[in-house]
């Protein structure tokens, strides 16, 4: 029953722009800019002092106490928290006591839980490592979410950990989609988190692709990324799974590619090779035709090399249609979350498809003739979406596409 | 439909050798990758021994136009990619790169990278970070430097996930070739150890002598204190047996079926109870169609850590101790140290067994905690059909794997691979 098909029956958010998901429509479709000053740590001595910050997260008031513990990281208790909020959205919270040994969790990761890791090491370099925590040590290794997680909600499923930067969180929703396929589990918590952390400001400052005031996605005056920073969670079930406990579903994973440039560590394939292959295996794993997109959630970083070679991506795969699928990229109002991005961005995704509405690409006012596709610029657009696609593409040439769509008795083009 | 996964190929850089051939030689008559450390003063610590690589050039792999953009995580991953494809038999060309790729087990990365990273950052300020470090920093690098030496440009990812990544990427490359997404996949882990990373290690008291005692690997001995650190990589060539076979390849194994599970133990600790890896061992056995008697030999991820191994030794009984023939366990680890992302170091290992009939020793095992049929300290011939590969977590994750042998292509039966 159900074809070996996945659905998403939670989701949960936090980022620069909302608490939870039914904030985060709200403010993606006010087009609202969570871009500002960083106050997590220190700026004074970076060449830039803004991001797309998390804004008055109290892990201890907002994680109810069972749920919460003191060695979690920021990026452990944002992604505590998005899981929380989605199990309450499938109606999973509590667990069933007959589902925790078939539901696992796969988180997508970047930084993890380096702003209290780079503690250590600051510690370590100052020859104070007899001061080190615990804590902040257990956090250099990308698992501490998954585990947290699996431990407070006392879970017995597959657990993983991905971290190919900027494409982990996609690929988490993936390949938790092919673990339910598989059979090696019914339900799975999946999506991706990322702190603001001093390495990462350093190290996107060091290769200057950051803009120092906020991110303009394909305008033409674009300087660079926004950082950012937040946690986005699904929950995925077997449609059998879902339609047997009378779930409410939000949308469908219909298909995933990932791919990898081969070409430059940083730099994205000036040819979009890599892009456009990931886009294309992620619809033929859907089964999807070019023409059934209907709204692309982009990578759209707004550094000048991103944008122009997804621009040129996009072409490659969909010909004369690219001008007519409108393409935007919400890291103008939350940045670039990193590791958290592609799983936040599919939130997005399934928000735009549930409640019918394209979130806009903000800031970007100047056309760039490089960057000439619809980049729905000029605020959110009300419109009925059954198949997106959302891309995410990282350092070390990795990339991964996500297909979402709408969720029909009989599969999206089949009724 | 799904396909059939062989190992048509490996390729490892480990304290006991690079390259196949002088991994199993050195393996196989039981000499240890264990010495006193050389790389940097250890006088302060307690703890004086690691099994590092030493017997490794990187120019013998790697182009130079490449190899001076990578750290040395991506120059013992890429030389062990380069060796898997050559022992497959695979090359790589313009018409079959897009459906080659690879998925890697990376646990802590470049620690030693990171540290330089941190350094300047913290001694000298961000505007003083050089950003030629960056690429490095990140876990997905290694994977990143293999395509772009080698040319392969289809799946690529990075698994970071404690001490299982590599078993974790291995069976998410099997499960690509299962569905058709890829002709080929490389597939395993790598970790380094670093000056900075072992004074943090030392310093939490992770690592043997924990108690004091005389400082060593010991897995599942009484006398046990702690693992001893490692390092190395380990890759394998993943097929489809139809893509194997239609090339002329003789494959070492086939991936029978793999098993993941978690338990709900406190981060960076080890659950009690031993239900997490009793159901990965039965998911694995029952993916690939097997009863527990059928099991020859299991490859233990037991490091001489006092919870791991009690851990492991509970659950194999569980599984396997009802039965009246009992598989053989022996732990390499013993001879390699805790390399973290070990798993393509140990299914290399795990694939030499089969293809030699030969049981590894498991070094420092003198007085087992529990009465199972462990290879001791000397090596054992017996020819492996169906091995079990385990690999356990801190934080309670858990992967077994069944390799199977294929029948007539290896062991004491017929052909030499």
């Amino acid at each position: 029953m159900g074809n070996g098909r996945v659905v998403i029956t939670g989701i949960g958010s936090i980022n620069a722009i909302a608490r939870n998901a039914a904030e985060f429509s709200t403010a993606l479709k006010a087009g609202r800019c969570g871009i500002g000053p960083v106050t997590v740590f220190d700026t004074a001595a970076f060449p830039t002092q803004t991001g797309g910050e998390v804004k008055a997260f109290s892990p201890q008031e907002q994680i109810p106490s069972p749920f919460y513990g003191k060695r979690m990281s920021r990026a452990d208790a944002m992604a505590m928290a998005a899981t929380l909020e989605a199990l309450r959205d499938a109606d999973l919270f509590p667990m069933p006591d007959d589902l925790r040994e078939d539901t696992g969790v796969v988180i997508g990761g970047g930084a993890g839980g380096m702003l209290e890791g780079e503690m250590a090491y600051q510690r370590y370099l100052c020859g104070h490592v007899d001061a080190v925590r615990f804590s902040d040590f257990s956090a250099f290794c990308g698992a501490s979410s998954a585990d947290h997680i699996v431990s407070k909600l006392q879970l017995w499923g597959p657990k993983a950990t991905f971290m190919t930067a900027c494409s982990s969180g996609a690929t988490a929703i993936g390949y938790a989609r092919d673990l339910i396929r598989d059979g090696m589990a019914n339900v799975m918590i999946a999506g991706g988190t990322e702190p603001l952390a001093r390495t990462t400001y350093a190290a996107f400052n060091a290769l200057k692709a950051v803009d120092p005031e906020y991110c303009k996605p394909f305008d033409r005056n674009r300087q660079g990324m926004s950082l950012g920073e937040g946690a986005g969670i699904m929950i995925l079930e077997s449609l059998a799974h879902a339609l047997g406990r009378g779930a409410h579903i939000h949308g469908e994973i219909l298909g995933y590619g990932v791919s990898c440039d081969a070409n430059h560590m940083t730099a994205p394939d000036p040819e979009a090779s890599g892009a456009a292959r990931c886009m294309q295996m992620a619809l033929a794993d859907a089964g999807v035709e070019v023409a059934a997109v209907d709204y692309i959630n982009a990578h759209g970083t707004a550094t000048p090399a991103n944008d122009r070679m997804e621009t040129i991506g996009i072409k490659r795969v969909f010909g004369d249609r690219a001008y007519h699928i409108p393409v935007s990229s919400t890291k103008s109002m939350i940045g670039h979350t990193l590791g958290a991005a592609g799983a936040i961005e599919a939130v997005a995704s399934v928000l735009a498809i549930a409640q019918g509405f394209i979130p806009p690409t903000v800031h970007s006012a100047v056309p760039d003739p490089e960057c000439d596709l619809d980049y729905v610029t000029e605020g959110a657009r009300e419109a009925a979406l059954n198949i997106v696609l959302s891309n995410s593409f990282a350092f070390g040439g990795n990339n991964t596409s996500l297909v979402l769509g709408r969720y029909t008795p009989r599969g999206i083009g089949h009724d | 439909m799904t396909k059939d996964v062989v190992v048509s190929g490996v390729g490892m850089v480990t304290p006991l050798g690079t390259g196949k051939e002088d991994f199993a030689g050195n393996l196989f008559t039981g000499r240890s990758g264990i010495q006193p450390i050389t790389a940097f003063d250890t006088s302060r610590f307690a703890s004086k021994l690691g099994a590092a690589v030493t017997d490794f050039n990187p120019k013998d792999f790697i182009s130079i136009r490449n190899r001076r953009r990578m750290d040395r995580l991506s120059l013992m991953t890429t030389a062990s990619a380069r060796m898997a494809l050559d022992d497959a038999g695979v090359a790589i060309t313009t018409l079959n790169r897009d459906r080659i790729g690879i998925i890697l087990g990376v646990t802590y990365g470049s620690t030693d990278v990171a540290a330089r990273f941190m350094g300047a950052l913290f001694t000298e300020g961000p505007n003083l970070v050089s950003p030629i470090l960056v690429p490095n920093t990140v876990m997905n690098a290694p994977a990143g430097h293999a395509s772009i030496e080698l040319g392969f440009r289809g799946i690529n990812s990075t698994v970071n996930h404690h001490e299982v990544s590599a078993e974790t990427a291995i069976a998410y490359a099997a499960a690509e070739i299962q569905k058709g997404r890829a002709d080929v996949m490389l597939a395993g882990g790598a970790d380094i150890f670093s000056a900075f990373f072992f004074e943090i290690l030392t310093h939490f008291k992770a690592l043997s002598p924990m108690d004091g005692q005389e400082e060593g690997a010991r897995p599942f001995d009484v006398r046990r204190n702690g693992p001893v650190v490692g390092e190395g990589a380990g890759v394998l060539c993943l097929e489809s047996r139809e893509h194997a076979l239609a090339r002329g390849a003789i494959p070492y194994c086939e991936i029978g079926g793999w098993g993941l599970s978690s338990s709900p133990a406190p981060p960076t600790d080890w659950p009690s109870d031993p239900k997490g890896p009793v159901l990965a061992i039965q998911r694995a056995l029952a993916a690939a169609g097997l009863l527990a008697d059928q099991v020859d030999y299991v490859s233990a991820s037991a490091n001489g850590g006092r919870k791991l191994d009690g851990l492991e030794a509970d659950a194999l009984s569980r599984v396997f101790g009802a039965q009246p023939k009992q598989p053989l366990i022996s732990s390499i680890k013993g001879a390699l140290g805790e390399s973290f992302s070990s798993g393509g170091i140990r299914a290399a290992a795990m694939a030499l067994s089969i293809r030699d009939s030969i049981l590894p020793p498991t070094l420092g095992l003198k007085t087992p905690l529990q009465p199972l049929n462990f290879v001791m300290e000397r090596r054992m011939n017996a020819p492996v059909v169906n091995g079990l590969l385990n690999g356990f977590s801190s934080g309670g994750t858990f992967a077994s794997m069944v390799m199977k042998r294929m029948d007539g292509s290896t062991g004491l039966d017929g052909v030499v691979r």
